[in-house]
């Protein structure tokens, strides 16, 4: 994958000396994602930024740009099992007992207001005995030498489990993964299906069965191909521990939270380990992006709408706001909206007929501009489900448990009822088949 | 794997958290120090202490 993007020209190698709470800011500041190879104090290497543009993401998956959704949506229906190997690179070296130490690995600080250092690629796995095995992506922050702080907030399956674990006064076995591949990490950022592994999914995007190796010190299957796994448990006391603000994937700073406690009880890796340090926003939402656009292929096709073409766009965190080009019939812009809207992140659609090009920003709003009767064209929802990281629903004004709501808006840039496709006749060059380009330029 | 503390940064912290203080002005004091003598030296300050945290995510010590 590495090598893939390296010759893909979105992935840079830094021989400089960096120190780590430096990482971020570079990342940011540069074209390409970035294996820092010389990190002051580390014989261990830290990449970040691999996902941080749609074109990274593909690169990184060996898509084409265009079919992400598409074959995102393949592999989810064609899921493939993991298969259980004794011998992985992942445990190569293994550290236990009084020798772990968080501090070996170069952590990095991240963002201003951060409450320390994070690991923001974790993948973690767990399992339960009438749930099955799970894997999901969680944040964690450095607090000591062998405790993390884990950012079980939210719902999710390993809250849930979790949740079962503390009810009966337990500790909860986790391992978590820091730099596995694109189609593992993808799959346990994914929401399956209730009793559907993740790393089925995994199998699915890559077309072959996962290995998957026992942990040393929990009963836990991990990628064998893992960069560096942290073997431990979460201890039974619950969401007492204070943890964040972190930069979130919505781009602004979160709170601080009350989580619970990771202690780790091994780490193993590689013998030459790389560090992934996943860089936020974008790379945390690029790795949702491909399942918003499965997700908005899916009720397009129930609604009876023949699309062409779907975009989840960075602004929107690739799950906020979508452009979808469609073959359109009378009244499927209005239905195509409804449709998209009905999706619980979506918050806001353009729907374009399939001459747009909507990967570019500049067609997709000149149909806006000419395609479009703004008091017959904008369709606005209110009193739909929202999000609370959303500060534009006023969550602070919530009761404890309560929900927000949100209101949506869909613009229907499709050719109106009624205008002849010949008025929107574009121009076009003379002899513009006939020229190119490079036989004057060069 | 495990490596000492250096007291003297572990002192240096404890100073500065005598009022509320962002993680980033604890890595900006002792900036001059390695990435992992700092971790291990707030690791130390953790184990040590019950840091009080205000909702703007500042730590300091509670007396």
């Amino acid at each position: 994958m590495l090598a893939r993007m390296e010759r893909d020209g979105h992935l840079r190698h830094v021989k400089k000396t960096i120190r780590p709470e430096y990482i971020t800011a570079l990342c940011g500041k540069a074209p390409a994602a970035l294996m820092c190879e010389a990190v002051e104090g580390y014989d261990i290497p830290v990449v970040g930024g691999l996902y941080w543009t749609r074109a990274r993401t593909a690169s990184a998956l060996g898509w084409r740009e265009s079919e992400l959704g598409a074959r995102f949506a393949a592999g989810v229906a064609r899921p493939i099992a993991p298969e259980t190997v004794s011998t992985g690179v992942c445990q190569e070296v293994v550290v236990t007992g009084d020798d772990v130490d968080l501090t070996a690995l170069p952590i990095p600080f991240m963002h201003e207001k951060d409450g320390g250092p994070y690991i923001s690629a974790g993948v973690a796995f767990a399992d339960d005995p009438k749930l099955g095995p799970n894997a999901g992506c969680y944040r964690m922050m450095f607090r000591t030498q062998r405790e993390l702080g884990i950012d079980l907030f939210t719902a999710s399956d390993l809250r849930r489990y979790y949740q079962a674990a503390f009810d009966r006064n337990e500790s909860l076995p986790i391992a978590v993964a820091v730099g596995v591949h694109v189609f593992e990490h993808m799959a346990a950022a994914y929401k399956a299906p209730a009793g559907l592994n993740e790393m089925q999914i995994a199998g699915g995007l890559r077309g072959e069965p996962l290995q998957m190796i026992r942990c040393k010190t929990v009963d836990i299957m991990v990628p064998a191909h893992s960069e560096i796994v942290l073997e431990g448990e979460l201890l039974p006391t619950g969401w007492t521990v204070d943890e964040g603000p972190f930069g979130e994937f919505a781009g602004m700073q979160g709170d601080l939270k009350h989580n619970p406690l990771f202690r780790v009880s091994a780490i193993t890796h590689r013998r030459n380990p790389i560090f992934y340090a996943l860089q936020m926003p974008w790379e945390n939402d690029w790795l949702n992006g491909p399942a918003t656009e499965a997700a908005c292929v899916r009720v397009l096709g129930l609604a009876g709408v023949q699309v062409s073409a779907v975009r989840a766009t960075e602004g929107g965190c690739c799950g906020w706001s979508v452009v979808a080009a469609i073959k359109k019939r009378a009244g499927e812009g209005k239905n195509a909206i409804a449709a998209l809207l009905s999706l619980p992140v979506v918050k806001q659609v353009i729907v374009t007929d399939d001459d747009i090009n909507i990967y570019n920003s500049d067609e997709v709003e000149w149909a806006v501009t000419f395609r479009c009767q703004d008091d017959k064209d904008i369709v606005i929802l209110s009193g739909m489900k929202g999000k609370h990281v959303d500060p534009s629903v006023r969550p602070w004004d919530l009761k404890p448990g309560e929900l927000p709501t949100t209101s949506k808006f869909g613009i229907d840039a499709t050719i109106p009822e009624g205008i002849p496709a010949f008025r929107y006749e574009r121009i076009v060059p003379a002899f513009h088949a006939d020229i190119r380009a490079e036989d004057y330029l060069s | 794997m495990s490596a000492a503390v250096d007291a003297d940064l572990v002192a240096k912290i404890e100073d500065l958290l005598r009022q509320p203080v962002y993680f980033r002005d604890v890595l900006a004091m002792v900036r001059n120090q390695p990435y992992r003598a700092i971790l291990r030296a707030w690791s130390d300050v953790r184990v040590r202490h019950a840091l009080a945290r205000d909702e703007l995510g500042r730590y300091w010590l509670e007396k």
